[in-house]
């Protein structure tokens, strides 16, 4: 049981540094970076380094606030 | 209410910052307007590290476990012959 507690707990640490090092070498590092070194193919446009971040918080408003209705409709039901 | 004050006064100063740096040019230009997403995408990706490790550091104490579990059957028992129903459905 804990076994799983520390594999989630690890997994999620990953993501969050990868996520990490991953927008920082995209915003700050890439500019600094000639247009035809190889590793710029690893990047997408820097349009992205934007548009993702607002969308996934978009995404995230929206998916609270359906949670939020849920459990409003939920509670009337069960006082009904 | 004194917690919404410091909390505007603290979006303000950090908004007032970031105006500056744009007008002074400390940076160059496209850093500058990155800076804010930068940071709340850092936040955002710090918040999840500290749930991880906290994830990863929580003690289990199975010896208080089990000492729970046996506090629970003798609630249980006492309860049941008082004639409370401790059948544990909702």
């Amino acid at each position: 049981m804990e076994l799983a507690d520390r594999a989630v707990g690890f997994l999620l640490s990953l993501i969050s540094l990868s996520i990490f090092t991953y927008y920082t070498f995209w915003v700050i590092i890439l500019p600094f970076v000639d247009s035809d070194h190889f590793i710029q193919q690893y990047f997408l446009p820097q349009e992205y380094a934007i548009l993702i971040p607002v969308f996934a918080g978009v995404v995230l408003l929206c998916l609270l606030c359906v949670f939020v209705g849920l459990v409003m409709l939920k509670s009337k039901k069960k006082k009904a | 209410m004194k917690r919404i004050i410091k909390i505007i006064t603290l979006l303000v100063a950090v908004s007032a910052l970031w105006i500056g740096l744009l007008q002074t040019s400390v940076l160059p230009h496209s850093y500058t307007w990155l800076l804010p997403m930068y940071s709340i995408v850092s936040l955002g990706c710090y918040g999840l590290l500290m749930v991880g490790v906290g994830l990863m550091r929580f003690p289990t104490c199975p010896h208080e476990a089990v000492l729970l579990q046996q506090d629970v059957v003798e609630a249980k028992e006492f309860l049941k012959q008082r004639g409370v129903d401790v059948s544990g459905s909702d």
